[in-house]
């Protein structure tokens, strides 16, 4: 029986080793094939650190920024950089670019992630900023042109990075949507998936035996810190997650890219590689954990439900998400990546290189990361309005053989705009709106059945009207029929009495 | 080879792309397809080499269908690309693929401009001309 937790080296004699020029660095995709070839054992004694890497959207990213004092001085307190809003709840002239921040004049097409590229790559950025003026910082206005050069400092502080997985995402919809997880295809038409798995960083380290507060790592190119535990850490589930810091001033534009998901917004593709020192056996194994080893959820974005009530697909590896296809029943649905694995590859490459030429030594984590600690949902905890509490329960209705006449003279003497079409058991079939009544004249029918819309958008009673009322703009439509679970109707819900009874200056839209 | 095929309200009945495969034993892949009553376009492949595209095209011509050289394709970045693979799983021909590096493959051939990877693409390094 091996002793897992012999140790078998000590990050001090690692660093020697390091010094001398002697050690022995393999990337995680290297040591995977050594343990295949050579066996554990051999491969934890002969191995002292294993390279991972990985590259992706990471939303929660951004960089604290000190521009300096302007003669007069101004005390920022809104400050845009090319026109992307900079976080001014600071001192004076300290702000915070986030990654996810959206430009005022460009859209979601541009955001902070793309400043921040724009700043390490060199470029001009345009400062602007506004202020009320006070006795010590009179100015109330500036506006001029800054290079990364000319920052006092400019700290990369990313909240939340290197999710340890991430789950896949799919669409059982008829629509195609546009998500965080990219472009989803109609009836589960493909499948996305981000995190570098085999090489992604704490998938290599799972029990946090190595990685904790103060690892060295790399950060976007340069060398960064880990600050601690990132926000929504939940290693009890298996989705740890990572604060990291680092100066950006020594970073490159090849790892650190501004990107922006269609109609989603702008983010922040991030490059990070963490050293795992091979201390002892347990750790070892898990460096040498493959894609087939590590497993996550498939989830259905159709379903409009916050991320972990997202109804699971299916449980798939890896290595069968990066296979190109994935089976959903006996349907092979192709997958692919949002994060680029060949990126992940060079950024271990690249630590495994500053490593083995003594450019980089490794560091005693100051504490673990925390390794309790599971996800709170957001509770609502006032009333909010559902799709009950303000539809109209008094719903006039028409049977498919009606004549158009008769159905004309019901919406006008009635004063409604919609009439749902149902069937002898009071199920919904179809609706009729006055644009369908102008089809009957223009082509001559006479019965409901020839020109209803058969393909109804409905509602539930229990649905929130924020999402409704999203749906209705979707479809471009100014009222839903409100059916319950046997798609009989119950209600009908339109644009004119969410007008009427929504009170209190709420922004529906 | 790609071309566009535009069938006429006269021949879009008729089983013209058929006829011709079997005629000139040609495989014709169809790429996209918008049929109804009245008109009908095909974004097809011709797998053969020149003398045999050219009779295949000549045969579609004599059957009625008007044959346009189907020249739209993307414009890939490559210094933009970062290799996420964000366009490959929309991509409906596999136009867009992983090379065994992971770097991203595109295949002119398969490609029908349908746009999706346009939008897809995180980084906007695809655009079509």
């Amino acid at each position: 029986m091996i002793d897992e937790e012999e140790k078998l080296r000590t990050i001090s004699e690692i660093n020697e080793k390091i010094k001398r020029g002697d050690v022995v660095v393999l990337t995680a995709e290297e040591m995977i094939k050594l343990v295949e070839s050579s066996g554990l054992e051999v491969a934890a004694k002969e191995v002292d650190v294993v390279t991972t890497g990985t590259f992706g959207a990471m939303c929660s990213s951004g960089v604290f920024l000190n521009f300096g004092h302007s003669d007069p001085p101004i005390k920022m307190t809104r400050c845009w950089l090319n026109d992307v809003p900079v976080y001014k709840g600071l001192a004076a002239v300290d702000g915070y670019l986030g990654a996810s921040s959206i430009s005022e004049t460009r859209g979601i097409e541009y955001g902070g992630g793309h400043v921040i590229e724009d700043l390490v790559s060199g470029k001009e950025v345009v400062l602007r900023a506004e202020s009320y003026g006070t006795d010590c910082y009179p100015r109330r206005h500036i506006e001029t042109v800054i290079t990364i050069d000319d920052l006092n400092q400019a700290v990369l502080v990313n909240p939340r990075n290197c999710y340890q997985r991430y789950d896949a995402a799919t669409n059982s919809s008829d629509r195609v949507l546009y998500t965080y997880m990219g472009t989803l295809l109609p009836n589960y038409g493909n499948v996305t998936f981000s995190g570098a798995g085999q090489l992604n960083p704490l998938c290599k380290d799972p029990n946090y035996e190595t990685i904790g507060f103060g690892t060295r790592i790399f950060l976007g190119g340069g060398i960064g810190y880990i600050v601690g535990e990132g926000t929504q850490h939940s290693p009890e589930s298996g989705y740890g997650t990572l604060m990291v810091k680092g100066d950006l001033k020594q970073m490159s534009s090849r790892y650190l890219r501004g990107a922006s998901f269609h109609r989603y917004g702008p983010t922040l593709y991030v490059g990070i590689g963490i050293p795992i020192p091979i201390i002892n056996i347990r750790v070892a194994k898990s460096a040498a954990m493959k894609d087939d080893e590590i497993f996550v959820n498939i989830r259905d974005f159709a379903v409009p439900s916050r991320p972990d009530l997202r109804p699971v697909v299916k449980r798939v590896s890896y290595a069968e998400l990066r296979s190109g296809k994935v089976y959903l029943g006996d349907k092979s649905v192709p997958s692919s990546s949002l994060s680029s694995y060949k990126m992940a590859r060079e950024i271990s490459e690249v630590l495994k290189k500053w490593i083995s030429e003594g450019m980089f030594l490794l560091t005693e984590p100051l504490e673990p990361l925390p390794r309790k600690g599971r996800l709170k949902p957001l509770e609502i905890k006032r009333r909010e309005l559902k799709v009950g509490d303000i539809m109209s329960r008094n719903v006039i209705m028409a049977k498919p053989t009606d004549d158009v006449k008769s159905a004309a003279a019901k919406i006008i003497e009635k004063g409604i705009d919609h009439l749902p079409v149902i069937d002898d058991e009071g199920k919904l079939i179809g609706i009729v709106t006055s644009w369908d009544l102008a089809k009957a004249i223009a082509y001559n029918k006479s019965r409901l059945e020839e020109i209803m819309t058969r393909k109804v958008i409905t509602a539930f009673e229990n649905e929130s009207i924020d999402v409704v009322v999203r749906r209705m703009a979707q479809h471009n439509i100014s009222g839903v029929p409100v059916v319950d679970r046997m798609n009989r109707v119950i209600g009908i819900l339109t644009t004119d009495d969410i007008s009427r009874k929504i009170v209190g200056g709420r922004n529906v839209i | 080879m790609k071309v566009k095929l535009i069938y006429s309200r006269e021949v879009v009945e008729k089983p013209i792309l058929a006829n011709v495969v079997l005629r000139a034993g040609v495989p014709i892949n169809i790429l996209e397809a918008r049929v109804n009553a009245q008109k009908g376009e095909l974004i097809v492949s011709i797998l053969a080499d020149e003398d045999k595209i050219k009779e295949v095209l000549n045969l579609f011509r004599e059957a009625g269908v008007q044959v346009q050289e189907f020249a739209e394709t993307l414009r890939i970045d490559w210094d933009k690309c970062i290799a996420c693979g964000a366009c490959v799983s929309p991509c409906p021909t596999g136009a867009l693929r992983f090379k065994e590096d992971w770097s991203i493959k595109f295949d002119d051939e398969k490609c029908i401009a349908c746009k999706i990877c346009v939008t897809a693409c995180p980084v906007r390094a695809i655009s079509i001309p």
